[in-house]
Formats: C-alpha cells, sequence, structure tokens
C-alpha cells in the first residue's frame, strides 16, 4: 500500500516537466557536492595563480584578489550552500511539525497561544533580526543554521496545522479515539504519516529560502568565515570591487548563477509535490 | 471590528516589547565584556573615567530591573544612545537614514504591486496557455535570484559597462544640485536599487493575484455575467479583479518585513544611505549599539506600516466593514 502510493507520487512528479527538472537539478547539485574534491583543479583555499588572473586554460573562470582558483571555490561552495540550507530546512520543518500537530491536535488554549506566537514570528522583519543575532552571537557555521531554522519554523507550522485539523475530523482517527487508542499511537500511525507529504513539500520549500537567507546573510560578512560558500565568493567580489570591472563575467555572474538555479530546483520540486498533495491543482492545469 | 483592531494592536504592542527585550538582554547576556557590546572595540583605549562614564549612563551599576527602566525610558524618548564608531547620537543618524529607505521601499512597494496585480491577473485569465506558463516560470525564476546579485548584475551592466546610471549613492556626492537638477539627480540614483528592489519581490504578489484571480473566475457571478454577454474586459476590470485583489493587500502587509529586509541588503550593494546600508556599515565596524538600534527602527517601520494595513483593510472589504 506504501509502496504504492510513493510509485503513484513518483509517477505524477516524473509526468510533471517541471518536478523531473528540479529533481535533476537537484542531483545534478548533489553529485557536485560530493565529488567536488574530483571535480575541483585545485585545492579552493590554495594561492595557484596570480591574483585577479583571467580566465585562461589553467584558472577556467580566473582567480580571486589572492589567487584562489574561482572554479574550484564554486565547485566546493556547493557543498556549504547545499548543506547549510538542507539542515535548516530540516531543523525548522521539524520545529514546525512539532507546533503544527500540538497545536491542532490539543486546540484549545495551547492552539491559541501557539498561534499567536506563530503570528508574532510572521510581523517580525526576518533578514534584519537574522543580522542582529548573527552579529552577537558571532558568524559560523551552526550559528547561521541556528538563526535561519529558528526563525522560518512559523509559515510551515501553520500549513501542518490546518492538515492536522483536517486528519483529526477524518473517520480513522476519530474511530481510533473513541475506543481509546493511545495519544501516542493516534499521533504516530495515524496523523504523523498524513502529515508528511506536506512536510516534505514544506520542507523543499524551506530549503529553497534558507540557500537564499544563507547566500545574503555571507553577502554581508556574516557568513562563516572558515567556509567559503557561493554567497562569500559574492562578499569578496563586492568587497573588492570586481562588478566594477570586466571581472564581473567569470566572478560575480556564475556564483548568482548557482544559487538561482539551486533554489530554482527546490522550487520546481516543490511545486510539483504541491500539485500531487492537491489534485484541484492537477485538474485545472 | 474594534475587537479586531484591539487584538492586533495587543499583538504589536507585544512584538515590540519582545523585541526591545531582545535588544536589552542580548548585550547583558553575551560572554565577554558587555561595555563591548554597548560602546563597541575601543574601549580597550578608554580611560577608566571614560568607562565609568558609560558605565554610569547605561546604568550598568544598577540592578537589572533599574537599567531595564531606564533602557525602555531612554527608546520611548527616542534616545537611541551614542554611536561609539561614528561619535554621534544615534537618534540622528537614523532620522538622516530614515527618509531615503522609506522613498526605495515605498516606491518598491507600490511598483511590485501594480505589476504583480497585471501581470497575475492576466495569468490567470490565460490560465493553461502559453502566455501563463512563461510568465509563471519567469516570476518563479525571479524569485529565486539572491537579491544583492541582481543589484550586482544591474550595476555592472548598466552603471559600470553602459554608463548609463551612476554606481552607487542616493545624490551626487560634493554637487550642489539645486531644485529640478537635483531632483533628476535623485531619480537617476535612484533607478537601478529601485529595479532591482521591485524584481525580487514583484513574484509574491503575483503568484497570489494569479491564485486568488483563478478562485474569482470559477465563481457563479462571473458565469453569469459571461452568460448575459457582459463585455470581457468589464468582466475582468470590474467583476473579477477587484474581487481578487483582497488577498493581495494581506500580502502587500506581510511583505512589508521582506520588502525592508531586501532593501537592507540592495542598499548596502548600492551604498545606498538607508537604513539598510547603516546597518551593515554598523556590523562591518562591529558598532553594537548601532545594529541594535537599526533594527529596532525597522521593525517599529514594519509594525507601524502592518497597523496602517490592518487598519485600511475595512474599507477594502466591506465584509469586513460590517
Amino acid at each position: 500500500m506504501e509502496k504504492q502510493k510513493w510509485k503513484r507520487y513518483w509517477n505524477v512528479i516524473s509526468s510533471n516537466n517541471l518536478g523531473l527538472l528540479g529533481i535533476s537539478l537537484l542531483v545534478i547539485f548533489l553529485l557536485i557536492a560530493l565529488l567536488a574534491p574530483l571535480l575541483a583543479p585545485f585545492d579552493p583555499t590554495a594561492r595557484v595563480g596570480a591574483p585577479f588572473s583571467k580566465p585562461n586554460g589553467d584558472f577556467l573562470l580566473g582567480t580571486n584578489d589572492i589567487g584562489q582558483d574561482i572554479l574550484s571555490e564554486l565547485l566546493y561552495g556547493t557543498r556549504v550552500s547545499l548543506l547549510i540550507g538542507i539542515l535548516a530546512a530540516l531543523i525548522s520543518i521539524i520545529l514546525g511539525c512539532l507546533v503544527g500537530i500540538v497545536s491542532g491536535y490539543y486546540g484549545g488554549k495551547v492552539d491559541s497561544f501557539l498561534m499567536r506566537l506563530v503570528d508574532l514570528v510572521l510581523v517580525i522583519p526576518f533578514l534584519p533580526l537574522m543580522i542582529l543575532l548573527a552579529a552577537f552571537i558571532g558568524p559560523s557555521f551552526w550559528n547561521i543554521i541556528l538563526v535561519i531554522s529558528l526563525l522560518s519554523w512559523a509559515s510551515p507550522a501553520r500549513v501542518i496545522r490546518s492538515q492536522v485539523l483536517t486528519l483529526k475530523t477524518k473517520g480513522y482517527v476519530e474511530a481510533a479515539r473513541s475506543i481509546g487508542t493511545s495519544i501516542k499511537v493516534i499521533l504516530f500511525r495515524h496523523i504523523l504519516p498524513g502529515v508528511i507529504p506536506i512536510a516534505l513539500s514544506q520542507f523543499v520549500m524551506a530549503a529553497s529560502h534558507s540557500i537564499l537567507i544563507e547566500a545574503s546573510l555571507s553577502f554581508l560578512g556574516l557568513g562563516d568565515p572558515f567556509t567559503k560558500s557561493w554567497g562569500t565568493i559574492l562578499y569578496y567580489a563586492q568587497a573588492r570591487g570586481a562588478f566594477l570591472t570586466d571581472a564581473w563575467i567569470w566572478w560575480v555572474l556564475p556564483p548568482g548563477l548557482l544559487i538561482t538555479t539551486l533554489v530554482i530546483g527546490f522550487a520546481f520540486t516543490g511545486y510539483s509535490l504541491e500539485e500531487i498533495l492537491n489534485p484541484r491543482l492537477r485538474k485545472e492545469r | 471590528m474594534g475587537k479586531f483592531l484591539a487584538s492586533k494592536f495587543l499583538q504589536y504592542v507585544i512584538v515590540i516589547f519582545l523585541m526591545l527585550t531582545l535588544n536589552f538582554l542580548l548585550p547583558r547576556l553575551m560572554p565577554g565584556n558587555p561595555l563591548i557590546f554597548l560602546a563597541g572595540e575601543d574601549v580597550g583605549f578608554m580611560s577608566s573615567a571614560e568607562k565609568e562614564a558609560i558605565l554610569e549612563k547605561h546604568g550598568l551599576n544598577q540592578s537589572i530591573w533599574q537599567q531595564y527602566g531606564t533602557y525602555i525610558k531612554h527608546i520611548f524618548t527616542g534616545d537611541f544612545g551614542y554611536s561609539y564608531q561614528q561619535k554621534r547620537p544615534i537618534t540622528d543618524l537614523l532620522m538622516e537614514r530614515l527618509p531615503w529607505t522609506l522613498l526605495l521601499t515605498g516606491l518598491g512597494l507600490v511598483i511590485s504591486t501594480v505589476i504583480g496585480v497585471l501581470f497575475g491577473t492576466i495569468s490567470a485569465w490565460r490560465r493553461g496557455t502559453k502566455t501563463d506558463a512563461n510568465l509563471l516560470t519567469m516570476f518563479m525564476f525571479l524569485s529565486a535570484m539572491p537579491s544583492f546579485w541582481v543589484g550586482m548584475i544591474l550595476v555592472s551592466i548598466f552603471a559600470a559597462q553602459l554608463g548609463w546610471f551612476p554606481v552607487f549613492g542616493a545624490e551626487a556626492a560634493w554637487s550642489n544640485f539645486k531644485g529640478v537638477d537635483r531632483f533628476i539627480d535623485i531619480v537617476e540614483h535612484l533607478v537601478l536599487p529601485l529595479t532591482t528592489l521591485v524584481l525580487i519581490s514583484v513574484t509574491s504578489t503575483f503568484m497570489i493575484m494569479r491564485y486568488s484571480m483563478l478562485n474569482v473566475l470559477g465563481e457563479d457571478y462571473i458565469m453569469m455575467a459571461k452568460a448575459k454577454g457582459v463585455k470581457e474586459k468589464v468582466i475582468k476590470y470590474k467583476h473579477a479583479m477587484r474581487n481578487a485583489l483582497l488577498p493581495v493587500a494581506t500580502v502587500f502587509m506581510l511583505s512589508l518585513g521582506f520588502t525592508l529586509g531586501g532593501a537592507t541588503v540592495i542598499e548596502t550593494v548600492f551604498a545606498y544611505p538607508g537604513v539598510g546600508r547603516l546597518m551593515f556599515e554598523s556590523v562591518l565596524s562591529r558598532d553594537y549599539p548601532l545594529i541594535q538600534a537599526t533594527f529596532l527602527i525597522i521593525t517599529f517601520s514594519v509594525v507601524i506600516a502592518n497597523f496602517l494595513a490592518d487598519l485600511l483593510y475595512p474599507l477594502l472589504d466591506p465584509k469586513v466593514g460590517k
């Protein structure tokens, strides 16, 4: 039964061009991240050429201000951007699921308190608060993930809550409750499986947001100074004025294109997942 | 209606109170000398008398509750403290920068809403056609691009390479333009940052408008109007669009925070002298009181704008009004 369900998902995703494109992009980026040491011509942290070299046979995308190979930086940067995006999204979805399920299932005062909290978090201007926190707790790999996920759980929580509310009224859940099934069993056997597909599409969307936010923080100089992400590369390109010279073509353009493509990969995947979950959208097309 | 506004108002008061408390606690909870967070890295070079004066001013010798009271009193009397890096009162700095941010984000919000609504209507009206698919793909791509990168690319092409627009700032430096000349100069400086802001914030309006329009077009009264032979234009703009606009108003509120956040990054790229750029400068120089003050002023702006939008909402939606 479960297997069939997943197979059906797969059929819908693969019959949908956008979804297929999205997943292919994600697979390609995953491969680049895994194979970075094999693909990269140089060690991204080593000074291998003259500073500010133009693209040539040795350095396909030139070198940066201290003579590091930009192409190698980009290939290794995939690891950082992808990892931060996925981890931050994972934590925020777990938080979102917790809040959403508790809120939706228990209802009453707990629900209204948690939903008020969600409203509060949604009003706060996101990026400025992240800048404030990152500036105070200091830039590091885990701090960035922490800051992003602590502020991104609110809207997934709301979506998951409304799904739980729908599930609660389903016959099998009411039946289970009426025969006195324990809450643990109801939550894990009946509610959670119904929540997972929506959580998955929320996760994919959250990952695309997290990647963009990480890029912005790194661009503002609040990224982890020891792991160079695509945003960090752009921070240096900005600080050294590369975008005012011809170097914009090989130093500024590529990292941004990579960020956009990765985000698009997640967004397309998420979009097609939503279509699966919401058959009304499917019929309309 | 009054109840709705009252609960919204309470919510905003809580947000402000929480953010003030966070701001108060951050420098005092972080490990290390709180003096560095309150007065900047220069503390090491200060005489003990100067340090004493700063401790005195922030009341660091008092109990935490007294300190909190002093802090709140200062904020509400418009005293955001002193920037030891820029050697100026923070309130002056903020007042100098705020108009530029309001200009940029205000225009950005209006323009991106208009564009989003128009294209959202077109897209929904031609649902399932190639136009719809193309528009959807284009707007999805726009929302996938990092804002600062869009800005950098626009500067590279239109300012550095083609020389059509100035590279940075809000006005030409050391010029004494007056009247019309000054206006033109300001507009020229505004074009690229504004374009960037519109490009990155237009997608949310477009998506909501398209979705809401699709729902409205399925309603009975649209079918009825069509059956009666009402002109297509009239149905589209008078019947459908007006009703589909409501959710856009909600998104408009929610996107305020996003737009101001986006402006922070965009102002940085263009060295545009707004509050966002001020925040970036203060991050660079580790000017902690200034980081906090810029954050507070952005939060205040978002909260005030949200509340204004709540006040206007009933005018748009007769159902809420009654």
